[in-house]
């Protein structure tokens, strides 16, 4: 398969990173305030993270407790998208100054992801829907056409890498493909309560997996068009992210209060819990693995854990008191 | 006219005030019960603003700036012209640790404007600065967004024309306006159409109209002066026409667990007190209404909607439409209607919502609530209520997963959500009907659910409470008397007190709560005048010899002719029929009685007391008074 010449340096990166030196740049979204609520004074630094050289982490942005994830512009590093409880704030500087790109109609944005293959075009995850942008965010439009008029709160929205406009979402009631830069939508499967996540594969673009609410984990082997269930993994209980190891095509990892974290190994065939070593009902909001195969756990109301061993072995990070809405990770920006 | 006795003293209550400055939250209750000429009524309205003024400012310690100046004190004391220096000095201090959100932004407006011509450059310009360094949020409710956006406007506006950098937005001064501007005449759109989704607050109420009188105040554009003015009109006439002597009682969209149950000890009350005069101030003026004060005098109540508060004819049924807040899943709407109403009588009140649940949390569906002379202190009040907690309610008015809210929402000022005994919040399992002083309370709860049981509050303040053998409770509360009627077995537990949302503690101040572990439940009250009858034990006689015909199976279903005569038949999940004909709550208006007039859609409420009448109509954003021939 040809991918477009904008990702070929991302999946070079990754299929390199096991031995090279890491060339990649890591961040975090994370709240550290602990119990936070409007109005309080915020006396922690909260917003986005970058991972140091030295294993630490660089705050930049502004302090806001509410972000909830933050994409890039793959041209031009200092162009920075994150959606929040506000909706839509870009940065055109490196997150010095930033802009909120929505008026009052749309509120309390899920997720934001940038189309590497047309990266003027930005897509956004709201409560009540999906707006698009073909200008950088400086202009910000609803495009719903074919997602129903009620159930259409969306949670995450992911750009296929191998191809301009093809989006899939993560709404209330099921997972949504557009192929046409949501000019159109449909619903390609269908869920009682939200999908939470969606993930597309580093090895292999079309295979996408999704964490939902109500329905357990679901793989999908044909660019998300059909979707079957993961065995083994339970549906009682919410999931509350998935995400794929970059070193290891077998290895992927469930992030949910209920369960903890979950592990696969296999490529999905079997699944183990990994929670000795966190706390005890760990709680997890969100797991990551950086391009180096290290697992994090971000554990509410606790600190981040990472594990070197995928799961075996947990060791307290920093960022103590801090809930991490997001993992994600970039080729390492030129300097 | 006869002016009360409070009215008449207006003049010498000033002086005192002056003199001593005993607050009225620590003084005796008033008791009004007519409405003084013009003159007496501006003077005893100015007087009990500037006792807020006197008593905030003489708490200020200038040897200890930090530890008794907020915003609220500096704006008082621009209000007031002293002090300036420390004014500045504190405001130097606070701006450069700004807060975040719609709680921090209307108090900085407040200084802002009230020191615009007072404080230093350097004051001025560190206010300033904190509008483009900090980041506001914009929070997640209609209140936040009021506050929010109201800010937004008057901050923009009292510095037009700055870029686009100068702002935490990345908007220029312009732009902002425009933004703030459009939500807010929406926002007053759909509350004039169809109803506020926070309406009848216990505490809000202060959001709205805080940010209403700045509006009022100090908008450059003379349409959105005219607008904060009429949305005071507005929010006022309704406390008016729904407080109990001026005791806001339920239904409310969202209340606490502390005046939930002490119904006076709310923000409402300070705005009764210091509108309408009738009752009690809350301590220390309820806090937030300290940023109402500053201002209070640019705003007038209108002779007829005083009138409402303590001249009332008689009884009066006052049915109205609100709305939810939003729902953004689990819904087919977004924000389903609500439908109130409200009974009041000179000696209590009985009010209720039927319809969807429009807050998970903090709602309060339906109680009756009789009138005390001091209600400090009292818990003059009696309801029931499925105390539900459920992440999937949560989600469905929240963006959030279905674990951490339940439990979190406790340490966010509503500590009693995830209890067993809680006596506050909605319930998808519950359904009400009311016809006058009789309510119906229904209850079909699915297996499962993580409280199975229904809750009735039996206040402390109930006398001669007796569980008879025909099945009724009976109790006297002030000079009502009540029939509680429980449709499953139940056993008592004792009502332990939170003081409000924030308390960490709750307190054994005596009362019960009459909890029925049953999933199919259900409780009638019916309330009477004690003044009806010629005994306590006549009402009961009264009330066992209601023809009463009630099942659980397959739902609860109940068949009563009230002691009003009216012949009820209420199943769960069905329309309430009343005399043979279903109720039909399309019909109803979003205002509807003798006080309170508008017509779904309308955007224009009708305020009638007696002869006179104000006409509030967002259309023409006009006001237009008229005296009835």
């Amino acid at each position: 398969m040809k991918l477009p010449r904008l990702l070929l340096p991302l999946f070079g990166l990754l299929a390199a990173v096991a031995t090279a030196t890491p060339a990649y740049d890591f961040y975090i979204c994370a709240n550290i305030n602990r119990n936070y609520v409007i109005g309080s004074k915020i006396v922690t630094t909260n917003g986005i993270f970058q991972r140091t050289d030295e294993g630490g982490w660089r705050h930049f942005g502004y302090n806001d407790t509410s972000i909830t994830a933050v994409a890039f512009d793959p041209r031009d590093r200092n162009v920075i998208y994150t959606t929040a409880l506000n909706g839509l704030w870009r940065s055109l500087d490196g997150g010095a100054t930033w802009r909120i790109c929505n008026g009052w109609d749309m509120t309390e944005g899920r997720e934001v992801a940038v189309d590497p293959n047309a990266p003027d075009h930005v897509y956004v995850a709201f409560t009540d829907g999906i707006a698009v942008s073909t200008d950088r965010a400086q202009t910000l439009v609803r495009r719903e056409h074919g997602l129903p008029e009620r159930g259409k709160f969306t949670q995450t929205i992911k750009v296929d890498h191998t191809r301009a406009g093809r989006v899939l979402a993560g709404c209330e009631v099921g997972i949504f493909l557009t192929e046409d830069g949501a000019q159109n939508w449909r619903r390609v499967h269908a869920t009682t309560d939200t999908v939470n996540d969606l993930q597309q594969s580093p090895h292999d673009p079309k295979v996408w997996v999704a964490a939902t609410q109500s329905a357990g984990a679901l793989i999908s082997r044909d660019g998300g068009l059909t979707w079957t269930p993961f065995s083994g993994v339970p549906t009682e209980r919410a999931l509350y992210n998935v995400t794929f190891d970059v070193t290891n095509p077998d290895r992927l990892a469930i992030g949910s209060w209920a369960h903890g974290v979950l592990t696969t190994e296999d490529g999905g065939k079997t699944w183990t819990s990994r929670n000795a070593g966190l706390p005890e009902n760990p709680r997890v909001w969100r797991v990551g693995v950086d391009p180096a195969g290290r697992l994090y756990a971000s554990v509410f109301q606790e600190t981040l854990f990472h594990s070197d061993d995928f799961g075996r072995t947990w060791h307290p990070n920093d960022l103590a008191g801090s809930l991490v809405n997001y993992f994600f990770t970039l080729p390492k920006a030129a300097n | 006219m006869k002016a009360s006795h409070f009215f008449r003293s207006a003049p010498a209550l000033l002086l005192a005030v002056t003199l001593s400055a005993q607050p009225s939250f620590e003084g005796p209750a008033p008791v009004v019960t007519s409405v003084p000429a013009e003159d007496q009524r501006l003077a005893a309205y100015h007087a009990r603003v500037d006792e807020v003024l006197q008593w905030r400012a003489g708490r200020v310690d200038l040897n200890n700036i930090p530890g008794t100046m907020d915003m609220a004190s500096i704006s008082i004391l621009l209000t007031l012209g002293r002090d300036i220096e420390a004014c500045n000095e504190r405001v130097l201090q606070m701006m450069a640790e700004p807060g975040t959100g719609p709680f921090w932004m209307f108090p900085a407006v407040c200084v802002a404007f009230t020191g615009r011509e007072l404080l230093s450059p350097e004051a001025r310009a560190s206010i300033r600065e904190a509008w483009r360094t900090t980041r506001q949020l914009r929070g997640d409710t209609e209140n936040h967004w009021v506050m929010y956006y109201a800010s937004l406007y008057l901050m923009s506006e009292l510095y037009p024309n700055e870029p686009a950098e100068t702002w935490y937005t990345g908007r220029s001064s312009e732009e902002n306006l425009a933004e703030a501007r459009e939500w807010l005449i929406h926002w007053m759109d759909t509350t004039t159409t169809v109803g506020q989704g926070e309406f009848n607050t216990t505490h809000y109420i202060g959001e709205y109209a805080i940010p209403m009188l700045f509006m009022a105040t100090w908008a450059k554009d003379p349409a959105m002066k005219q607008r904060g003015r009429m949305m005071l009109d507005w929010m006022f006439a309704e406390l008016a026409a729904v407080s109990l002597n001026g005791v806001l009682r339920g239904p409310n969209a969202r209340s606490d667990e502390g005046s939930v149950i002490e119904r006076w000890n709310a923000l409402a009350s300070y705005f009764s007190w210091l509108l309408f005069g009738n009752t009690p101030a809350p301590q220390h003026y309820g806090g937030w209404g300290l940023y109402f004060a500053p201002m209070a005098k640019n705003y007038v109540l209108p002779e007829v909607i005083h009138r409402i508060a303590v001249e009332r004819d008689g009884d009066y049924v006052q049915r109205d439409r609100a709305r939810t807040r939003r729902f953004w899943r689990y819904s087919d709407v977004l924000s389903p209607p609500v439908y109130k109403t409200n009974y009041l009588r000179h000696d209590y009140a009985v009010g209720s919502t039927q319809g969807i649940v429009n807050d998970v949390i903090q709602a309060h569906v339906w109680d009756v609530t009789w009138r005390e002379e001091d209600p400090r202190g009292k818990h003059p009040t009696m309801f029931s209520l499925h105390p539900h907690s459920s992440g999937r309610m949560m989600q469905a008015q929240f963006a959030t997963h279905p674990e951490p809210m339940p439990v979190g929402v406790t340490f966010e000022g509503k500590p009693s959500y995830d209890s067993p005994d809680k006596v506050l919040g909605g319930s998808p399992y519950e359904k009400v009907f009311q016809d006058l002083d009789t309510v119906i309370a229904l209850y079909d709860i699915a297996p499962g659910e993580r409280f199975e049981h229904i809750n009735g509050f039996f206040s402390k303040d109930l006398c001669d409470l007796t569980e008879d053998a025909s099945g009724w409770i009976f109790a006297r509360g002030g000079n009502a008397y009540l029939a509680y009627r429980p449709l499953a077995p139940y056993h008592w537990i004792p009502y332990l007190h939170y003081k409000g949302g924030w308390a960490k503690v709750r307190d054994d101040l005596g009362g019960q709560v009459l909890t029925s572990p049953h999933l199919k439940n259900g409780t009638i009250v019916q309330a009477a005048g004690a003044d009806e009858f010629e005994s306590f034990e006549a009402f009961k006689a009264a009330m066992r010899a209601l023809p009463l015909e009630f099942k659980l199976e397959p739902v609860p279903s109940v068949r009563f002719t009230t002691l009003r005569g009216k012949n009820v038949a209420f199943t769960y999940g069905e329309t309430p029929v009343v005399d043979g004909v279903p109720l039909d709550y399309a019909k109803w208006k979003l205002f509807e009685g003798p006080y309170l007039n508008a017509e779904v859609g309308g955007r224009k409420l009708t305020v009638t007391h007696g002869r006179l009448q104000r006409v509030l109509d967002f259309n023409t954003l006009t006001i237009k008074d008229s005296v009835r021939e």
